[in-house]
């Protein structure tokens, strides 16, 4: 009579289904939940800044930065960065060392190591001249479909002083990751906590980020339109201070002009641009940048060229 | 209390709506007020959004039209 009530073969019945079989991804650091949404912004460009990049050699490379502004200090920067044998992606190499100096002594230092395969351990050190201003320490253990971090901030064990931060990201599926951050500080006579929850949704063309805790909420969406457009939105809310923050930014990118764009609209009365257009045959890349605060009746605008 | 029960008579539903105006008006226009600027860029996010889901039919190196 066959199959007359329509049930599946038994065979059928145990295996799971083929997408259930792939593997999760790692859902990566919770410093770069909303990193495609802020690579979207223009940075904010004043004065005329001269940079030379020298790549000394593979492990090696030397910058060189002159930056006359009428806003902030004039000066030049040498920064310098040491890239070691491992690598385990185009852009993860390790063991790193970057160092940026300025031309009062001021040193910002960051030591990136891999441990084990997969326990990573990262050092940042912010000098003012001769004063210590961070000193940080991270260890990440990045499993499977998990990342957890644990950062040190400026621990002093004489002054009992101390800031933890714990972060947990895990990925549900192949497109959905939760977890969340908590801040711990404390020092004489003082001490609390933070917790804040985060998750992150990435579809094919778009990703939306949200975290959301007592201190406030943070929410990114950032759209890929097209080749040649990007999108982002940001919400940022702050309880403490009081303030809600509200961005729409663009990116054009035309490869056939060797051009890129971006600009931005936020709720403060921001409107700012940066154009970015390479030279071709040069390794040369000019860069010009205007920002104007309606409501504050300010304007400032940049001009830099890279070398190299 | 007579005067306000001949200005004010009970269940005088001119003022209430009046009164309700009113606040609207104040509460939409108070740049300090964390509540309205919270529900305002709310509102702009949602719009931004809206905005960005909208644009993938923009093509930079398209001819202009009439060219």
């Amino acid at each position: 009579m066959g199959n007359t009530l329509g049930l599946a073969p038994m065979g059928t019945l145990l295996r799971r289904s083929p997408r259930r079989e792939e593997p999760l991804p790692n859902p990566g650091s919770f410093d770069e939940l909303h990193r495609l949404c802020k690579d979207v912004f223009p940075a904010q460009m004043e004065g005329v800044k001269l940079v030379v990049n020298k790549v000394l050699s593979s492990h090696f490379q030397v910058a060189h930065t002159v930056h006359m502004s009428a806003l902030g200090l004039p000066g030049y920067h040498l920064h310098a960065a040491y890239a070691g044998d491992w690598q385990l992606s185009p852009t993860e190499v390790f063991p790193t060392v970057v160092g940026d100096m300025d031309s009062s002594g001021s040193l910002n230092a960051q030591v990136l190591l891999l441990l084990a395969e997969r326990l990573r351990a990262k050092a940042v050190f912010q000098t003012q001249q001769a004063k210590f201003l961070t000193w940080q320490f991270d260890g990440e253990y990045r499993g499977d479909d998990y990342t957890a971090t644990l950062t040190l901030g400026n621990p002093d064990l004489i002054g009992e002083s101390v800031i933890m931060v714990a972060h947990f990201l895990q990925s549900l599926t192949q497109r959905l990751v939760l977890g969340g951050e908590l801040v711990y500080h404390r020092r004489p006579g003082e001490e609390g906590a933070i917790l804040t929850l985060a998750g992150k949704y990435s579809a094919v063309h778009w990703v939306a980020t949200l975290n959301v805790g007592s201190g406030g909420a943070h929410a990114s969406y950032y759209h890929r339109a097209n080749e040649q457009v990007q999108v982002g939105v940001e919400f940022e809310a702050n309880t403490r201070l009081q303030d809600t923050t509200f961005s729409f930014g663009y990116h054009l990118t035309l490869p056939q002009a060797n051009m890129v764009f971006r600009g931005l609209v936020d709720s403060n009365w921001c409107v700012g641009a940066v154009l970015e257009k390479k030279m071709p045959p040069l390794p040369v890349t000019l860069a010009l940048g205007a920002f104007l605060n309606h409501w504050r009746n300010r304007f400032h605008c940049g001009f830099s060229i890279t070398v190299g | 209390p007579l005067f306000d029960a001949y200005c004010n008579p009970p269940g005088s539903h001119t003022d209430n709506v009046g009164d309700w105006l009113r606040d609207g008006y104040r509460f939409a226009t108070d740049r300090n007020d964390f509540r309205r600027n919270l529900i305002l860029n709310l509102g702009l996010f949602a719009a931004g959004v809206w905005l960005a889901r909208n644009l993938s039919d923009i093509d930079l190196m398209a001819p202009q039209p009439g060219v």
